[in-house]
């Protein structure tokens, strides 16, 4: 049972009250009609599925319905921390530069 | 209108369990004393806190400040205003003063521009209280939130087995349970059937005119009939 903190309650909940969506900060094609199919595919199917520190979404379904940004290991399960979609893709920018 | 036809009529999402007819004087035992407040109304109001203007209105219609605090609870004696999510509230009173509200916060919306709604969902919800000195040990038997931990004048939007629910806490005697039409069978026998070990018993609420919540019964009922 994960214990996820929502930024917007500000508390620390049980992962009954959450719902996943997926991984975050998938980028869409600017321009999808000038993309080759490669490309596009990528974007529609597939996920990095890593092993390790994993950027995703979650949904706090039971509380204040909002979408935000959970850095977890897909392996020890440990959450690194939870932010706003916002706050969080200027820390994974960082990361991933 | 002819006689024959459609006519539709409200009833209470608990109405087949007659708690009417249940329901006794509370006394002060270790039981579980527990209720519904049938007909309040409810409506969803969204905003931006950061557009000026929006709180302003919210207080000036309804007399109850805007809470900006996560999980914050407004209170009057015309209701409560409660915090559900940062760019979103439930207003809770009786039905003819919501219709009221809405109607006249959806014109200033209008009025000063600001992109803001009300949505009426009086018909989707209903609300019961759960008193007694075990009522917290109810609902830790049923959820995974720390019950005990709602500070006085706080809501908390959380699950009771899996229907979603909003459990308002006033005041150390009772909380206030909200919960869907569509589980509220669901909910009801959820938490007689947690409540049974303590002892369960249907009460007659009082309209208390001080109070944000039991006020609200002192309205005439909504007719039955709807016209
Ligand atoms: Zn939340």
């Amino acid at each position: 049972m994960l214990v996820i903190t929502c930024p917007y309650c500000q508390e620390a909940r049980e992962e009954e009250e959450f719902s996943y969506a997926g991984e975050a900060y998938i980028a869409r094609p600017a321009v999808p009609e000038e993309v080759d199919d490669a490309t596009w595919g990528d974007y529609v199917f597939h996920r990095k599925n890593p092993r390790g520190w994993h950027w995703e979404q979650w949904q706090h379904v039971a509380g204040c319905r909002k979408v935000f940004a959970v850095k977890r290991h897909t392996v020890s399960y440990e959450i690194a921390g939870s932010w706003t979609l916002a706050d969080g893709k200027a820390l994974y920018l960082e990361e991933q530069a | 209108m002819p006689k024959q036809g459609f006519q539709p009529f409200m009833e209470s999402p608990l109405h087949h369990f007659k708690l009417d007819a249940e329901a006794q004087p509370r006394r002060t035992d270790g039981r579980i004393w527990c209720n519904e407040l049938p007909h309040l109304g409810y409506a969803v109001l969204r905003g931006d806190t950061a557009e000026a203007g929006f709180a302003q209105l919210v207080e000036q219609v309804t007399g109850l400040a805007l809470p900006l605090k996560a999980g914050a609870v407004s209170q009057g004696p015309q209701g409560v205003l409660m915090w559900t999510s940062p760019d979103e509230w439930l207003l809770v009173s009786h039905r003819q003063r919501l219709a009221d509200w809405t109607a006249q916060l959806d014109a200033g919306f209008a009025e000063h521009k600001l992109f803001a709604q009300t949505v009426d969902s009086s018909g989707g919800l209903t609300l019961a209280w759960l008193g007694g000195t075990e009522h917290l040990t109810v609902l830790r038997h049923l959820g995974v939130y720390d019950f005990e931990s709602i500070p006085l004048g706080h809501m908390v939007s959380t699950v009771l087995g899996k229907a979603t629910v909003q459990v308002i806490r006033l005041d150390t005697d009772g909380v206030f349970v909200v919960f869907r039409r569509s589980f509220a069978d669901y909910v009801w026998r959820l938490l007689r059937r947690a409540a049974q070990p303590y002892g369960f018993a249907v009460c007659q609420l009082e309209a208390r005119s001080d109070h944000p919540l039991f006020a609200q019964l002192a309205a005439p009922r909504p007719s039955l009939i709807l016209a």
